[in-house]
């Protein structure tokens, strides 16, 4: 195998485009943190749902766009009377309860989808508009892995434009810093929480719908995924959207340089890097890496 | 004002509580299924040393499978690849467990508990894939650890460990062993450090104790016993499975805590029978066990989460305080 | 030489001068109480004291050793114990466990092999402690069910299980009625009084100030405003502007 700067720069881009999807669940894990504190713990079985959703959409009305957004917003949904019932009542209590209580949701959610989908990967077919690769200065990229990462951009694009500038944004910020001062001013803080939550899974989900024509669907790709993800976050530290990206960027590049050179390990690398650099820097690369 | 003794505190644990434990499981296999109770008394030490550190110290490991399957694995490879009697490596289980646990320890011990309960998965999920593929050749893969002779043990007696009753009470001796070793260090000036850290860390730390130490270890003694259990199982099994490393072995071991009661000594085991007990009766006649079992887990934490024998302790001693009133004013 | 001291002591938090230039002085055996306003920086300048909070600038020294880089725990074993401001107990322990677990602290918890409860010793210094602090009679009760009051004295039980030779006790007052607040003050003189404690207390009720301090401490804005005795302080023109109110002719 030839090292040459056109496979090189190849490999680089696969690992932006894998890394796209990690930044995508990475954002949303952080964003449940930072509102409602609690780790979710169900974070890649919400990204199987989207993807699951993505596939029944576009096989039953064949527009992959719908199915994508479907994702999103049956993803959200179920986020959202998730956090209503099974996670609201929890606040208050031990701070590891959530944790606990999203992990049995994860089994339960990915036994009952083996009920429904069985065991068998379901992969949704590569909308015609996106297949082939496009020239790049003699690389060839796939149109797809493209479009990943155009969409990872847009949505960071929205989710600064988001927390920035709007108003709802502004009030999530707040109550992530002060709940209990928005409160007084009014606000249904609790209502937030839900909506935090629901907008985390959502990307999550997105994250599952845009990887579903990529890998297939199975019901038990969840736990392993939130597992990655959680790699990512304390790669980059809990605290903030910058670390995620950071991350997740890194996690990309890893799996993607590492699966080229030493396949066998290219599962492990990630953990291995983490670990590597928890050794270096404890804080993770942002801060907020949790020391009492 | 109510007098009201520990509520769901582990604070002490009477002797009886053991004693009565260690009776009933020595005559248990005659009872039920000797394979079965055999698994209850390896899963229940690893809940017990899952408990050391999560009821009592107050840190939640989501990757104690870890400890677990190094414990088994090393055990195996020592005996298969290296002529270790079990004794020896039941040894290396538990040197292994204490290495890994020193390792974790030193990188993580000082994070926030999220922190910890995500690097641990993950560590724990490395391990699994470490085995399952570029290990391969001493792990077995997928396959998991095989061709092993027939294990016997020969000092300081012959033990067929081929036959379940012989198998069962060497399993008990060690067990047995390790749950006295375990109610001493809980019981013991070292076992209050923990539940203060627990209950408050802050103020631990400001009243002269070095907490990280103390967790580290906690967290020594939990994958020390851990991994015995792991290593126990191997000998059990005679083989040893790649689902030892597995992360719904993590999951399944702290469902069987929370379960039995997280704040009581002798609750994981509690829960450990119960489940497994049910899980054999019940888990072939429903296709969608796992589905039940995420129910009932979030269940537990929604309803009952001091479980079982937690929840016991509570009414009996509301009713002890109840009745303890009544007397008084008479 | 003074027991405690710090010297030019600051601590910053990005832009914001928290504590700024202190430079305090406690005598042993003494009484001083430190006021001012909120956001003074009376609570940060406790946390430099007690460890929790390294210190930007500047040094702390106790009996003239130098404190300023040790960890909080260290700095409880030197003899130098704080209380919170928000009660910081052990909720599902007892009352009695409560305090026996501080006392514990000043022997070697490494040991894993004898019963916790048969450390007779400790268990003596545990119960003349909350003979002290008046809970003697809730020993067994769970501490989570104590009245405020009741928290607040335990709060002191379990910093005096630690054989401190200074006391840090922050607010220990707030949220008391009256009555309880009187015998607090009685109970905090005691300490002084009978078991020769340095005493240094963060307090917003001016009658406590008054009553029992040897010397005050007045914080504006992480600085110093001024120190004295009682008397003078309450009639010091610029802590009545700052502080307390109202004009005093002295």
């Amino acid at each position: 195998m030839e090292l040459n700067s056109t496979l090189l720069i190849n490999q680089m881009l696969f690992g932006l485009a894998l890394g796209a999807v990690y930044i995508l669940m990475a954002c949303g894990l952080t964003i449940i943190f930072g509102l409602l504190d609690v780790v979710n713990f169900a974070h890649g079985t919400f990204y199987m749902l989207g993807a699951f959703a993505t596939f029944v959409i576009v096989s039953l009305f064949g527009n992959f766009w719908l199915g994508l957004a479907s994702a999103v917003i049956i993803v959200g949904l179920v986020g959202w009377v998730t956090e209503t019932y099974l996670i609201k009542p929890l606040y208050g209590k031990d701070p590891l309860y959530p944790l606990m209580l999203t992990f049995g949701f994860s089994v339960a959610v990915t036994d009952l989808m083996r009920g429904v989908f069985g065991t068998v990967g379901q992969i949704v077919p590569l909308p015609q508009f996106f297949s082939g690769s496009l020239m790049w200065g003699g690389i060839f990229i796939p149109k797809y892995r493209v479009f990943i990462i155009l969409l990872m951009l847009a949505v960071l694009i929205f989710l600064w434009y988001f927390f920035k500038k709007t108003n709802l944004g502004m009030i999530i910020r707040a109550a992530t810093r002060d709940s209990l001062m928005v409160q007084t001013l009014g606000i249904d803080v609790p209502r937030i929480w839900t909506f935090g939550f629901a907008l985390g899974v959502g990307l999550a989900g997105l994250a599952g719908g845009v990887n579903s024509t990529i890998q297939s669907a199975l019901p038990d790709m969840g736990v392993e995924i939130t597992i990655e993800c959680f790699v990512v976050v304390v790669i980059g530290g809990l605290g903030s959207l910058g670390g995620a990206i950071l991350g997740g960027l890194i996690i990309g590049q890893v799996i993607s340089f590492v699966s080229l050179f030493a396949s066998d390990w290219s599962n492990v690398a990630i953990f291995i890097t983490m670990l590597l650099i928890l050794l270096v820097r404890t804080r993770g690369l942002f801060g907020e890496a949790g020391r009492l | 004002m109510k007098a009201n003794k520990e509520n769901t505190s582990n604070t002490r644990t009477r002797s009886r509580v053991i004693w009565v434990t260690l009776a009933v499981f020595l005559i248990a296999p005659h009872i039920i299924s000797t394979p079965l109770t055999t698994e209850i008394l390896i899963f229940g030490l690893f809940a017990l040393g899952f408990n050391l550190l999560l009821g009592y110290t107050g840190i939640l490991s989501f990757g104690h499978a870890a400890y677990f399957g190094i414990g088994c694995y090393g055990c195996g490879i020592a005996v298969r690849d290296f002529g270790f009697s079990i004794w020896g490596g039941l040894l290396v289980s538990i040197i292994m467990g204490i290495l890994l646990a020193a390792v974790i320890g030193a990188i993580a011990i000082k994070k926030k508990g999220v922190y910890f309960a995500m690097i641990s998965m993950a560590v724990a999920q490395m391990f699994y894939f470490m085995a399952l593929s570029p290990l391969k050749k001493w792990t077995g893969g997928e396959d998991g650890l095989k061709f092993i002779p027939k294990l016997s043990l020969t000092f300081p007696f012959h033990v067929d460990l081929q036959s379940s009753f012989p198998l069962y009470y060497f399993v008990y001796f060690v067990v047995g062993i390790s749950i006295l070793v375990i109610w001493r260090i809980l019981n013991s000036p070292f076992g209050r450090l923990l539940q203060a850290i627990r209950e408050n860390e802050e103020r631990t730390i400001a009243s002269g104790y070095n907490v990280t130490m103390a967790k580290f270890v906690s967290l020594i003694f939990s994958g020390l016993f851990s991994a015995l259990a792991g290593g126990l199982f191997f000998v059990y099994l005679g083989y040893g499975p790649l689902q030892t490393l597995f992360w719904l072995t993590s999951g399944t071991i702290l469902l069987m805590t929370i379960l039995g009661g997280m704040h009581t000594f002798i609750g994981p085991v509690v829960g450990v029978a119960v489940f497994l007990y049910a899980q054999n009766k019940l888990s072939w006649t429903m296709e969608r066990w796992e589905l039940v079992v995420g129910i009932l887990f979030m269940a537990l934490i929604l309803i009952f989460p001091e479980g079982i024998v937690g929840t016991i302790k509570v009414k009996y001693l509301a009713r002890k305080t109840a009745a303890q009133e009544v007397g008084e004013a008479e | 030489m003074a027991y405690l001291e710090t010297k030019n002591l600051c601590k910053y938090f990005g832009g914001l001068k928290a504590v700024d230039q202190v430079n305090f002085q406690v005598k042993e055996g003494q009484l001083q109480s430190i006021i001012g306003p909120n956001g003074a920086g009376k609570t940060t300048l406790f946390n430099l004291l007690s460890g929790l909070y390294i210190p930007t600038q500047g040094k702390i020294f106790f009996q003239g050793q130098d404190i300023t880089d040790k960890k909080m725990n260290q700095i409880s074993q030197i003899g130098v114990t704080k209380t919170f401001q928000i009660t910081h107990i052990f909720p599902r322990l007892t009352v009695f466990e409560n305090v026996r677990i501080s006392a514990q602290s000043r022997k070697t918890s490494f040991n894993f092999w004898r019963k916790a409860d048969s450390l007779e010793d400790i268990n003596d210094k545990t119960m003349k402690i909350l003979e002290r602090v008046q809970l003697a009679a809730s020993h067994d009760r769970v501490a989570s069910i104590l009245s405020h009051g009741e928290k607040k004295y335990l709060e002191i039980g379990i910093a005096l299980a630690t054989d401190p030779k200074l006391l840090l006790l922050d607010e220990p007052t707030a949220g008391m009625s009256p009555a309880e607040t009187i015998l607090a003050t009685e109970l905090i003189r005691t300490l002084r009084d009978k078991l020769n404690l340095t005493i240094v207390l963060v307090e917003h009720d001016m009658s406590v100030v008054m009553k029992i301090s040897d010397e005050v401490l007045c914080l504006n804005e992480g600085r110093v405003l001024a120190c004295g005795s009682p008397n003078e302080i309450s009639c010091n023109e610029e802590v009545q502007r700052v502080y307390l109110g109202g004009r005093k002719e002295c």
